[in-house]
């Protein structure tokens, strides 16, 4: 059910982009700079980026902010580390389903391991047992998937709720829900108890994420002259350096105590 | 000309320009290594840390700060990179005008963030020489959140090294900025007076 009404939020996106439709000038052509510089942004969506960065504004400022602040106050930073935690196990297959795509044994191994590990004797994912004996989290999604295949980002989208991104990672997003074992399950038992669990853990995400980002994302935004510029030249470099950092992790396949055990 | 053919004549051009730069400033350059690079960011970092724990007045923290950014980093080619293509279109008088209220929106920009800091340390990591730049990697952890990765770009152009850029997980500070500010100029008519009036107003808005 989660997932349904997931994939209706980002229909219903589609339709406003389709429906409002506000493409940006090109600046005369007889300024080359302006131009390049159009060019170079690449927001040829800009109108309708920006119409919808002001309804996420308001719903953030309304809705989940003050949830975010809510749920700071309410749950110790501890308990909010075991729920981060368990969120994060369950993303596990889809993260082991993309780091094999991106052919990386190394980050595979890692992933494998700390979702096993995790889930038994971390007591279902609420203790990072993995990343105390050296497995250390990453995340991986399909965008990131598609950048390491060749993909090209595209145009700057800002959609409703999910905020900053590009048709390739937005499409990524998708494919995630699709690669996502839960979402199959939730599907084929339709049981009311598991889907309003996969609700739970919608909402919990959106928590997690907004909780955690509640100081760096006022800062940034609030001294800017340009706070949607701003959003989107700090998404699409903290993209760029994510999918840079995957690209340069050539750590070798066994792990370094396989090497220590053969020198005995 | 096409603007594909603007670009790639001014690409030639900078090339060039560079190229006879380097030539002319090589031996200089080639002296700085990233070693030195490393110290100078150890150093500036420790002193900032020193002012941000020390126990003076906010007054006398604040010039403090002013007087370690006005020595260690380089303040009036970040403004120049900032301001972008828009630098060629101000007048003299409007480029002086930029620069001081550059210096105050940064200066203020930092000391704003100096609570976020206390108790902070650093740790200095590797440190990549590029092109005519060399890239300290720090991890820096403030009680109460997880280690952040830092990048310091530092210069040697004008003799003494200098911090260029500040690049945090992967963002750099002064693209960013860049960014901000063209797409000001750009819904403002490009005109360099106005982005002068909406800096005159940050600096106006309590911090």
């Amino acid at each position: 059910m989660g997932a349904v009404i997931r994939m209706l939020l980002l229909g219903a996106a589609g339709l406003m982009l389709t429906g409002l439709a506000g493409c940006a000038t090109p600046p005369p052509a007889d300024d080359p700079d302006a131009v390049a510089d159009f060019n170079q942004t690449n927001d040829p969506l800009e109108p309708t980026n920006r119409t919808f960065y002001a309804i996420n504004k308001g719903i953030d400022e309304v809705v989940l902010r003050p949830l975010a602040v809510a749920y700071k106050w309410a749950v110790p930073s501890y308990g909010r580390a075991r729920i981060h935690n368990v969120l994060t196990n369950l993303n596990s297959p889809v993260i082991l389903f993309n780091d094999m795509m991106q052919g990386h044994p190394r980050r595979s191994g890692d992933t494998l391991v700390r979702f096993v590990v995790n889930s038994t004797i971390g007591v279902a994912g609420i203790f990072d047992v993995a990343g105390d004996w050296g497995y250390p989290h990453h995340s991986a999604d399909f965008g990131e998937t598609l950048a390491l295949w060749g993909v090209p980002p595209g145009p700057y989208l800002y959609l409703p709720i999910l905020g900053p991104g590009d048709p390739r990672d937005s499409g990524g997003y998708i494919a995630d829900i699709g690669l996502d074992p839960l979402t199959w399950v939730g599907f084929a038992n339709s049981d009311s108890t598991l889907s309003d669990l996969q609700y739970a853990r919608f909402g919990l995400t959106l928590l997690d994420v907004r909780s955690e980002l509640l100081d760096t994302l006022d800062k940034a935004t609030a001294q800017a002259l340009d706070p949607y510029a701003t959003v989107r030249s700090l998404y699409r470099q903290h993209r760029s350096a994510e999918i840079e950092a995957v690209r340069n992790d050539t750590r070798a396949t066994p792990p370094d105590w396989v090497a220590a055990q053969a020198a005995h | 000309m096409t603007p594909m053919q603007t670009l790639n004549r001014r690409a030639f051009l900078a090339a060039s320009l560079a190229g006879v730069m380097l030539f002319g400033f090589g031996v200089a350059a080639r002296a700085q290594t990233p070693e030195q690079a490393t110290a100078f960011i150890e150093k500036a970092g420790k002193d900032l840390i020193g002012v941000v724990n020390g126990s003076e007045s906010p007054a006398a923290k604040q010039a403090a700060m002013q007087q370690i950014v006005d020595r260690d980093v380089d303040v009036d080619a970040v403004a120049r990179f900032c301001l972008g293509r828009f630098w060629r279109t101000a007048t003299p008088e409007q480029q002086q005008q930029y620069l001081t209220l550059f210096h105050q929106v940064l200066l203020k920009s930092i000391t704003g963030r100096l609570g976020a800091y206390q108790g902070a340390t650093f740790v200095v990591g590797r440190s990549l020489q590029k092109e005519n730049t060399v890239s300290v990697a720090t991890v820096i952890t403030s009680p109460g959140s997880p280690p952040t990765n830092v990048e310091w770009v530092v210069s040697f152009g004008s003799g003494s090294p200098k911090i260029v850029d500040v690049v945090a997980e992967g963002t750099s500070m002064r693209l960013t900025q860049r960014s901000d500010y063209a797409s000001y100029l750009a819904q403002n008519n490009n005109s360099v007076p106005a982005l002068m009036e909406a800096m005159r107003q940050q600096l106006a808005r309590p911090s």
